[in-house]
């Protein structure tokens, strides 16, 4: 079975549109979204109308949390003071422009969604705002694909694709009681396997180009597909819907409008 | 330098009396005490032990106290943290529990139990109630050991003592192979090769739940030893085991 | 008889830099002067508070200054591109004339005027009447979220709002650090330099910073907009203060403003 796995569309509807037509070019079976549908692009609402028409199964992100629940992130999870106003003005925004029905669909997303031996999730499986990053330690990487008794974690979030593989892990615990008593083990796991699929709507890997993943459920065969479309149009409607123009500016290069935060793994407790 | 570390006294005076003798009787001098939270529960005089707790008297030592679950429920039925209306321990120990809890801090108390730190960075050791990811981490020696492994790497620290399972051990961990290889739309990286030295969790046990019992923890950083200690205060006379 | 000399050419070809190499010496009294850019730009704060044995002279005193100056004395005078090579004050000046220009350039009005041509870096002469323009703003007293920093730093440089040929400017970290930023069109990367003056951990700083953009099509508003919401409030700024003061009990905060 061949899947197509795609995250953070943030709004931006043309380039939904030519991952859409690679997805059907590819032939794949069965597609799932990790989220982010909406927030800084200038059409969140055409952009879940598609979701939901297609019916594809899709997990809540970071993004469509706080359309739903109000923005209260924590500052901790944008890089500056800077992203975080750019933040502030596209939540503001989006919230404004979203239909009510829409509002309603996000809030209905589950955080995470299964198929045999595949977890699928927007951040991470602690958090959709914790940044699973390739340079991540690479126990605590193996730490958050255990977690969920999956083989297989696909991603989003970090706007850059990857496929991390995590082969031969292995722990050795001893323990010690107060009475005395030694009693050691060993913990090993077979390869186990992070697929971050990069970002629809708002790239970060410095192109311009839409980016998604294929997956071959027989073979598990990875392949990460980078597809290009008229952003020109994207950036052309974010400045005509008065959206901050620097957010134009960083689409057409590549460059998320709200860098990864400092800390990445930092969870926030709100 | 010796420091004795304890959690949990739960409004026990009477052990955690106990364990201030016992501190004192050591051959060789206690430089420093850790409380890892839970200073307060539903049993005992909770007033009286935060009382004890801020009045240090003639040549004691200035205890180190952090926040634990209990205090945490505290500050959730005050609206000050998380959810309001304290919905963990509505869930553990219903409303009679909700109304005690409520009832057994005075609000200045709850003013200073604020004032509390999250945890203690001390040398190479975290010293905390949970872990960094939450005051309700309860961390055993039955936590699988990824888990572990994962707290260790977020602690930042060699040793890790907490307090939340009340538990006495001590667990060495050690990653010693994995094989880590990153594919991006550029380029397949070399592999990488995880591999670190052991890092040890340690539970400090529990000074004021079981009544007649008290149990707590001596760590000399020198030689990097915990020795487990359980002090009665009844009957049973005191024992003890060392861990290196 | 005081030494004067005037330098002068094109945006970023390297005058301040050519300056700089005889500033080191502290022998013999130095004076520079950077007149155009009002009572002090980011140049003349740079210099002051790399060289504090040169004095930096302001426009206002710059007459006085000039009649009284030691038989030792050297003068520079930077003269920007910005201002014209034919004017009286230049041509009453007894001084030697050096122009830094770019390899490349065989004919212009500096060639005309100066005494001698140093080869510079590698930047565009401007067409012929199609000057650059130039916006600088103080902003001394505001202290910077360095991430924020850094990410309009890369944007106004990048052409997020205009295309700019030459950025320079001295900002203040929360760290109570200054740095001096340099970004030449031509030249790769960004150049941070952090400047050899004592850390200012006492509220916000009073010496200058500030930064000073040449370009074309510069949008100045939102450039000025991105500035402003990049810088820290007060509360954030105390709170930073703290916890450096905390780090280093030894870093008391700065009471005597620097003079520059």
């Amino acid at each position: 079975m061949k899947l197509a796995v795609m995250s953070c569309i943030h709004g931006n509807y043309e380039a939904l549109n030519a991952v859409l037509s690679d997805i059907d070019a590819q032939k794949a079976d069965q597609i799932y979204c990790l989220g982010d549908l909406v927030g800084y692009g200038p059409h969140p609402n055409a952009v879940v109308e598609m979701i939901r028409s297609l019916d594809i199964p899709t997990c809540q992100g970071c993004w469509d949390e706080d359309i739903v629940e109000g923005l209260n992130a924590c500052e901790c999870s944008y890089p500056s003071q800077l992203a975080e106003k750019r933040g502030h003005l596209a939540h503001e925004w989006t919230n404004r422009a979203i239909h009510p029905e829409v509002r309603e669909y996000l809030a209905s997303l589950p955080m995470t969604l299964r198929q045999d031996n595949l977890c699928f999730v927007h951040g991470s499986p602690n958090s959709q705002h914790e940044y699973l990053l390739p340079s991540m330690d690479g126990f605590t990487a193996l730490e958050r694909v255990l977690s969920t008794e999956a083989d297989v974690l696909f991603c989003g979030h970090t706007h850059v694709p990857y496929v991390r593989d995590l082969a031969n892990g292995c722990l050795q615990v001893r323990v010690l009681h107060p009475d005395g008593v030694e009693r050691e083990h060993q913990f090993s796991t077979p390869l186990k396997r992070i697929i971050n699929v990069g970002s629809v709507g708002e790239p970060r890997h410095g192109r311009p180009n839409a980016t998604y993943v294929l997956y071959d459920t027989d073979t598990a065969q990875v392949v990460l597909r980078e597809v290009s479309y008229d952003y020109e149009r994207t950036c052309a409607d974010i400045i005509a819907k008065g959206l901050p123009l620097i957010f134009a500016w960083r689409l057409a290069r590549g460059l998320e409008f709200a860098e990864r935060a400092d800390d990445p793994s930092h969870i926030c407790q709100r | 330098m010796q420091w004795a570390i304890l959690s949990g006294i739960e409004g026990n005076l009477a052990a955690y009396e106990a364990v201030l003798q016992d501190i004192r009787r050591q051959h060789s001098s206690v430089t420093a005490l850790y409380v890892l939270g839970d200073v307060i529960g539903l049993k005992g005089d909770n007033e009286a032990v935060i009382q004890r707790l801020r009045s240090r008297r003639n040549g004691e030592l200035e205890p180190q106290v952090c926040r634990g679950w209990w205090e945490e429920q505290c500050f959730s039925l005050y609206g000050l943290t998380g959810l309001p209306k304290a919905p963990e321990l509505m869930a553990q120990f219903g409303s009679d529990g909700v109304k005690h809890l409520w009832e057994s801090v005075s609000r200045e108390s709850v003013h200073w139990l604020r004032s509390l730190h999250f945890g203690f960075h001390e040398l190479d050791c975290l010293l905390i109630h949970g872990s960094t990811v939450s005051y309700r981490d309860e961390l055993t020696p039955d936590t699988p050991a990824i888990q572990l492994c994962d707290r260790l790497i977020r602690a930042d620290a060699n040793t890790l003592f907490c307090g939340r399972s009340g538990l006495a051990f001590a667990c060495w961990i050690t990653p010693y192979q994995l094989r880590s290889t990153v594919t991006t739309l550029d380029a397949t990286q070399s592999p990488i090769e995880y591999g670190k030295t052991p890092r040890r969790i340690a539970g400090v046990g529990n000074v004021g739940r079981t009544s007649g019992k008290a149990g707590y923890a001596l760590y000399r950083p020198g030689t990097n030893s915990i020795q487990f200690k359980t002090v009665t205060y009844g009957a049973v006379r005191d024992f003890a085991v060392t861990e290196r | 008889m005081p030494h004067l000399i005037a330098i002068s050419g094109p945006s970023g070809s390297g005058k301040t830099t050519w300056i700089s190499q005889f500033l080191k010496a502290q022998s013999t009294p130095q004076f520079y002067v950077c007149p155009g850019l009002g009572e002090i730009s980011v140049d003349l704060a740079r210099i002051g508070y790399r060289f504090p044995w040169v004095q930096v002279i302001p426009e206002a005193q710059l007459k006085a200054v000039l009649a009284d100056l030691p038989e030792q004395a050297t003068v520079y005078f930077e003269w920007g591109f910005h201002l014209d090579l034919g004017s009286s004050f230049l041509a009453g000046l007894p001084c030697q004339r050096i122009a830094v220009l770019p390899p490349d350039l065989a004919q212009s009005e500096w060639h005309a005027w100066a005494d001698q041509v140093v080869v510079g870096n590698p930047v565009a002469a401007p067409a012929n009447g199609h000057l650059p323009e130039i916006w600088c703003t103080p902003l001394t007293g505001q202290v910077f979220d360095p991430p924020s920093l850094d990410a309009l730093l890369i944007e106004l440089t990048g052409g997020a709002y205009g295309q700019v040929q030459r950025m320079k400017g001295i900002f203040e970290m929360p760290s109570g650090q200054a740095f001096y930023v340099d970004f030449v069109e031509v030249l790769p990367g960004m150049e941070y330099t952090e400047l050899n003056i004592p850390p200012w951990l006492g509220g916000r700083p009073s010496r200058f910073s500030g930064i000073e953009v040449v370009g074309w099509g510069l949008e100045q508003e939102a450039i000025a907009q991105t500035l402003i919401d990049g810088c820290l409030s007060d509360a954030a700024l105390a709170q930073y203060h703290q916890h450096y003061q905390a780090l280093d009990p030894t870093l008391d905060p700065v009471e005597e403003p620097l003079r520059v």
